[in-house]
């Protein structure tokens, strides 16, 4: 690793050279036997989760199984092939972000659309009851809110 | 390497005045990849998560329409597609150590791999056809039991129609790379196109590794 910016264009390459840095680029060539590796973990993967879906462990476990499986699929074409597992960490942060955001993109949304027509009695736009927000049943009304609360129910 | 002259290798090949060394701009290309990437996924992500949200709303027609998809061909295009992210990856590793006639033909088995998967694909889609099975207003299979299995269909070849349009433009790339290697532009000092094209292809088979459990084995 030197500084030499000087010898970009008119160095010479320097055989055995292998360190980075020098004018040319020296590929990390994976072994064979790496490549082949993966590629036997990936169909035992894909059989197992083939395999797994077929036995009824109920909806919620049989996801997340699938997704685990799928997660340690992904992970394992994005260390080998894509080779992050010899790259910069700085391209494993890039694609971890994006998982991150995917994550935060989905979760938020289904905050929306599992809660729709969920909530009990909404007065103007806050639930009546915050203290119980599922119950459709409103709470008593003390004597003093009673107005403002009949005054919404006839808007609806 | 030791027996090819450094000179040799990729004639045309030189690195930019404003980088300060070879790997620099090797480097910034690769990143530059796995940006484009990370918009892939969150494209991608918003066919998951209206996956996901369909699924919950319309969980019992979602468990019964998925039993129309055949899990047999949707296992086989698994394996094919990551066949073809094997060869891809040695395709990439023979640019690396200089083996043009293996570059060539480990790309010429991709797409092999890619065609096999649009294959087994259309032969899926036209039964889907046949049966009625069709998005939204245009769904006539009758029998279910449930109220809403036109929605997984909508679901169902948005997300394998967007992705199968992605298996057709990764054809096109690697033939591209394919033809520029018959040329011997690539050596282990210059592959990053190979590289490039190679960290999509990957992605395009990593996005099935999703859609194959979700879509035909859970529902």
């Amino acid at each position: 690793m030197s500084d030499d910016h000087g010898s970009v264009s008119g160095g010479t390459p320097h055989p055995g050279d292998h360190a980075h840095g020098g004018p040319d680029h020296v590929p990390h060539v994976t072994p064979l036997p790496i490549y082949f590796k993966t590629f036997g973990a990936l169909v035992f993967l894909t059989l197992l989760t083939i395999g797994v879906s077929r036995v009824n462990l109920g909806h919620a476990t049989n996801l997340a199984i699938a997704i685990i499986i799928a997660t340690t699929k992904a992970a394992t074409v994005a260390a080998m092939f894509m080779h992050l597992y010899a790259d910069h960490r700085f391209h494993t942060a890039i694609f971890a972000s994006s998982l991150v955001f995917l994550l935060v993109f989905v979760s938020f949304t289904m905050f929306d659309t599992e809660f729709r027509g969920k909530f009990g009695a909404i007065d103007g736009t806050r639930v009546t009851n915050i203290q119980d927000p599922f119950n459709k049943i409103p709470p008593p009304a003390p004597s003093a809110s009673a107005a403002p609360a009949a005054g919404a129910a006839e808007k609806k | 390497m030791a027996t090819t002259e450094p000179e040799a290798l990729s004639p045309d090949f030189h690195v930019g005045h404003h980088w300060d060394k070879a790997d620099t701009q090797f480097d910034a290309g690769r990143m530059g990849i796995w940006i484009f990437l990370v918009t892939e996924i969150l494209f991608f992500g918003g066919l998951f998560c209206a996956f996901f949200i369909f699924q919950s709303w319309y969980f019992d027609s979602f468990v019964e329409a998925h039993n129309q998809l055949d899990w047999r061909l949707g296992g086989l295009n698994t394996i094919v597609l990551i066949t073809s992210s094997l060869t891809m990856a040695l395709a990439v590793r023979a640019a690396q150590t200089n083996d043009r006639k293996r570059t060539i033909q480990m790309l010429a088995i991709t797409i092999a791999c890619a065609a096999a998967f649009l294959v087994i694909k259309y032969t899926e889609y036209h039964h889907k056809i046949e049966e009625g099975l069709l998005p939204g207003a245009n769904f006539t299979a009758v029998g279910f039991h449930s109220a809403n299995p036109k929605v997984f269909f909508s679901i169902y070849f948005m997300m394998t129609g967007i992705h199968g349009l992605h298996v057709v433009i990764g054809m096109g790339l690697i033939m591209w790379i394919l033809l520029r290697a018959a040329k011997g532009e690539f050596s282990s000092r210059y592959y990053a196109p190979v590289e490039g094209v190679g960290l999509y292809w990957h992605l395009v088979d990593l996005v099935w590794i999703y859609l194959f459990p979700l879509l035909y084995l859970v529902g």
